[in-house]
C-alpha cells in the first residue's frame, strides 16, 4: 500500500468534489496538480491499468476533436474509457482524468484510455504511460511565446516516439510532411490516413503555410496541390521523401451546411469503401474524423459502426458549437493559431447569407501573450465577400488590435465595432442584421462567450436537427 | 512609384512580420501612392539599390544562418545602398545580422554583416512581454507599444538606439535602450505587428523613402483612429 498515492488521490478527489459543489470551474486540471504536487510519480500507477489499451492523440489543431470523435465511438461500441475531453490535455489533465475513472488505490475499471496530449507535455506524459497507439495530427506555428519554433515542437514529440521501449504503433497524417516524416525516423509500424487529391479540395492560400523544406535534405519541397497550409500531395525533388500512400483516404469530400460528407476508401488490412458524414463543417474536420476513423479501426472497431457512430458526434465547446437564436444559425469556433483561424474563416465564408460576425482576442498566458500571430492570418480572403457581412464586432482585452487587423486587411471602418464587454458585443451580434452569426474566440474568451450564449441561445446538439423551420 | 523589398519572406516568416509589409503598403494606398512589393527569397538576384523600402524579418535559428550565408555574398551592395539612405526596418533576427556578430552560449562569435557597429551576446534569460518605449520621429516625441521574444542581448557599442525603454526588457535589460538607428536603418526586436500599431514610425518611414527620391514628404493625414485606439489601448494598460 502506498500511502503517497492514496493521499495524493483523496486530495484530487476532494478537490473535484468541492469544485463540483460551489460549481466554479470544470475542475479538469487542477485536481490532477494537486495530486501530481503531493506526488509527482502519481502516473506511473496507471501504466497498464487498462484492460486493452491506451490511444494519445497529439499534434497542433483538432486534438479534442479527434480524441473526442475517438472516445464516442470506443464508448458507442460497448468499451469502459478514460479520456480527458475538453482539451485538459497536459500532465495535470491527463491525471485529473485518470484520478476520476479510479480508486484510491489507483485501479481502474476501464478498457481503453482515449487521451490528448499536448505536444510539449507528450514527452513528459509518455515517461509514465505507454501508449500502444499515438495519432498525431499536424504540426502548426501556435503560441510561440509558449512552445518555442516549430522545429523545437516537432523534435519534441519525435524526442518522446524515439524514446517509447515495446511496439506503440503510430497512426500519422499522410498529407502533412511534418507529421509523415515521424515514420520515417522511428521506423515504427504506421498506419497513415490522408485525403484523396482533388482539384475541389486545393487551396490557394499560401499564407502561413509551415514548412516548405524537406526535413531530411533541406530542399523545397514540391506540391502537386495543397489542401491547407502544408497539408497536400508533396515531394522531395532530391531525396524521394513524398506523401505516403494512405492506408485510410478519403474522398469526394463535400463540406456544406448540414456538415461533412465523403467516401473512405480502406486499402491493405483494411480494404473496402464506407461513406462518413460528420455534423459539423471544415475541411480540417474532415482531417478529425478520418483520424479518429482510422484509429478505431486499429483498434478492432468493426468500419461500418465507426462511421455509423461518427454522425452522432457533438462537438466541445468551442469546437465550431452550433446554437440557434430568433431562427438564426449561430456558430461557435475556437481560434488559437493562423491555421486554425484561417479554416475558421473558411467556413465562415461558406454561408452565402449576410452574417454578422464577432472576434473576441484574449492574451492572458493561456491563449498566448503575444497576438503577433493574427498577422499571419489571412484576413484578405474576407474582403472579396465583404457584401457577405454585416458587420464585425470585436471583442476581447485585445479588441482594438483585432479591429487593427481587420482594417489593414482592407475591412472599411464602418463595418468594424470595438466592444471590450462580451455580453454588449455578442448581444451586438445576436441582433444586428445578418441572418447568421459567426462567433470566433481564442481559449480564455471561449468559457465565458460560451455561458452567456447558452443563456440566450438554444443549443443545436446535433445539424441534423436543425433543418430551419423556414425552409 | 515606391519599391518594398520583403526579404526572405519564405524563410523569415517567424511571426506576423508580413503585418510590418502590409501596414507600409496599405498607408501608401490609402494616400494614393503607388507602391509595389518585391518578395526576394533564397538565391534570387537582388540589386539593393533599386529598393525604396527593405524589410527583414526574423526567423528561427536554422533559417537564419541560411539567410547569413545568402546575405553576406551581397554585403558590397547592400552596404552601398544604405549608406544612399536606403530605408530599412530590421526586426528580431534580421537586426541582430546587421551587427558585428552574436556570441553564442558557448562563446563561439557568429559574424554578422557588421553593417552597424552592435553586436549581441546570448543571454541567460528570455525576454518575453509587451513594450513601449520613447522614441523621436521627425523632432516629435513617439510611444511605439510591441511585443519582444529574444534571446540574445544586444549591445549598441555608441551607437543610436531607437527609443528608451518605457515598459519591457530592451536590448539586453540594462541599458534601457531599444534597438538601433543608423542613417536610415531602423533595428528593433519588437516583432509582429510593430508598424500597424505604430502608424507614426510607418509614415516617419514612407516619408524618408520619398525625400530619398526627391519628391516631398509632407504626408496626406488619414484617419488613424483605429490605430491610435490600438496603440493608447496598449499604453493605459502597461504604463498606468
Amino acid at each position: 500500500m502506498n500511502l503517497r498515492l492514496i493521499i495524493a488521490i483523496l486530495a484530487a478527489k476532494l478537490a473535484m468534489y468541492l469544485s463540483r459543489l460551489t460549481g466554479r470551474g470544470r475542475g479538469s486540471s487542477l485536481p490532477g496538480m494537486l495530486a501530481l504536487r503531493i506526488y509527482p510519480e502519481l502516473l506511473k500507477h496507471y501504466q497498464g491499468r487498462t484492460r486493452k489499451g491506451v490511444i494519445m492523440t497529439t499534434g497542433t489543431n483538432g486534438k479534442t476533436t479527434t480524441s473526442n470523435m475517438l472516445a464516442d465511438i470506443m464508448e458507442q461500441a460497448g468499451y469502459r474509457v478514460v479520456t480527458n475531453r475538453e482539451g485538459a490535455n497536459l500532465i495535470t489533465g491527463v491525471a485529473t482524468a485518470y484520478i476520476k475513472s479510479g480508486t484510491l488505490t489507483a485501479r481502474l475499471n476501464c478498457d481503453y484510455a482515449v487521451l490528448e496530449v499536448d505536444e510539449a507535455a507528450f514527452p513528459a506524459v509518455t515517461r509514465w504511460i505507454r501508449p500502444n497507439r499515438v495519432l498525431v495530427t499536424n504540426f502548426f506555428r501556435d503560441q510561440l511565446d509558449r512552445y518555442g519554433e516549430l522545429d523545437t515542437t516537432v523534435a519534441k514529440v519525435l524526442g518522446a516516439l524515439k524514446k517509447l521501449s515495446g511496439d506503440t504503433e503510430l497512426i500519422l497524417n499522410a498529407d502533412d510532411p511534418l507529421v509523415a516524416r515521424l515514420f520515417k525516423e522511428t521506423g515504427r509500424t504506421t498506419m497513415f490516413y490522408g485525403v484523396c487529391p482533388d482539384a475541389a479540395l486545393s487551396s490557394a492560400a499560401a499564407y502561413s503555410r509551415e514548412a516548405k523544406f524537406c526535413p531530411f535534405c533541406g530542399v523545397t519541397l514540391v506540391y502537386d496541390f495543397y489542401i491547407y497550409s502544408q497539408l497536400g500531395d508533396f515531394k522531395c525533388p532530391q531525396c524521394g521523401f513524398a506523401r505516403p500512400r494512405p492506408d485510410i483516404e478519403a474522398k469526394d469530400v463535400i463540406s456544406d451546411a448540414a456538415g461533412i460528407k465523403a467516401t473512405i476508401r480502406g486499402s491493405g488490412a483494411y480494404g473496402g469503401t464506407w461513406s462518413l458524414f460528420i455534423p459539423v463543417r471544415g475541411i480540417y474536420n474532415a482531417y478529425n474524423a478520418l483520424a479518429a476513423f482510422a484509429a478505431a479501426l486499429s483498434l478492432g472497431v468493426a468500419p461500418e459502426k465507426a462511421a455509423y457512430y461518427l454522425t452522432k458526434y457533438i462537438p466541445a465547446a468551442g469546437r465550431m458549437e452550433s446554437f440557434c437564436y430568433a431562427e438564426k444559425q449561430v456558430t461557435l469556433t475556437l481560434v488559437k493559431n493562423p491555421t486554425g483561424f484561417n479554416q475558421a474563416l473558411t467556413s465562415l465564408l461558406a454561408y452565402k447569407g449576410k452574417q454578422d460576425v464577432m472576434i473576441a482576442i484574449n492574451d492572458n498566458d493561456a491563449d498566448g501573450r503575444d497576438i503577433s500571430w493574427l498577422w499571419d492570418v489571412d484576413f484578405e480572403v474576407l474582403v472579396r465577400y465583404l457584401n457577405q457581412f454585416n458587420g464585425f464586432i470585436c471583442s476581447g482585452r485585445r479588441a482594438e488590435e483585432m479591429a487593427l487587423r481587420l482594417k489593414y486587411a482592407g475591412v472599411p471602418t464602418c463595418l468594424l465595432t470595438t466592444e471590450r464587454n462580451y455580453r454588449r458585443a455578442l448581444d451586438a451580434a445576436l441582433h444586428g442584421e445578418g441572418a447568421a452569426v459567426g462567433i470566433l474566440a481564442t481559449y480564455t474568451a471561449l468559457w465565458p462567450v460560451e455561458k452567456i450564449l447558452g443563456q440566450k441561445a438554444e443549443r443545436v446538439s446535433n445539424s441534423a436537427d436543425r433543418v430551419p423551420s423556414v425552409s | 512609384m515606391l519599391t518594398v523589398c520583403h526579404l526572405y519572406p519564405d524563410l523569415l516568416n517567424l511571426y506576423g512580420d508580413r503585418g510590418n509589409v502590409l501596414a507600409f503598403v496599405q498607408r501608401c494606398n490609402w494616400r494614393g501612392l503607388p507602391v509595389r512589393v518585391e518578395e526576394v527569397n533564397l538565391g534570387d538576384p537582388v540589386e539593393f539599390a533599386d529598393y525604396d523600402f527593405l524589410f527583414i524579418g526574423g526567423g528561427s535559428d536554422r533559417e537564419q544562418t541560411l539567410m547569413a550565408a545568402d546575405l553576406k555574398a551581397r554585403v558590397t551592395g547592400l552596404r552601398a545602398a544604405v549608406d544612399n539612405g536606403l530605408v530599412v526596418l530590421a526586426i528580431c533576427g534580421g537586426y541582430q545580422l546587421l551587427g558585428c556578430y552574436y556570441r553564442t552560449p558557448e562563446g563561439r562569435e557568429i559574424p554578422g554583416l557588421g553593417l552597424l557597429g552592435f553586436y549581441t551576446e546570448a543571454g541567460d534569460k528570455r525576454f518575453i512581454g509587451n513594450v513601449v518605449l520613447e522614441t523621436e520621429l521627425a523632432g516629435k516625441k513617439t510611444k511605439l507599444v510591441g511585443f519582444e521574444n529574444h534571446g540574445g542581448q544586444t549591445f549598441l557599442n555608441g551607437l543610436e538606439p531607437l527609443g528608451s525603454v518605457l515598459y519591457g526588457s530592451g536590448n539586453n535589460g540594462r541599458d534601457g535602450l531599444e534597438g538601433a538607428r543608423y542613417k536610415n536603418v531602423f533595428c528593433s526586436y519588437l516583432h509582429g505587428p510593430l508598424l500597424p500599431k505604430n502608424p507614426a514610425l510607418t509614415d516617419h518611414l514612407i516619408a524618408l523613402a520619398l525625400a530619398r527620391r526627391g519628391y516631398a514628404s509632407q504626408l496626406a493625414v488619414l484617419d488613424d483612429s483605429v490605430e491610435n485606439m490600438a496603440n493608447q489601448a496598449m499604453l493605459k494598460r502597461l504604463l498606468s
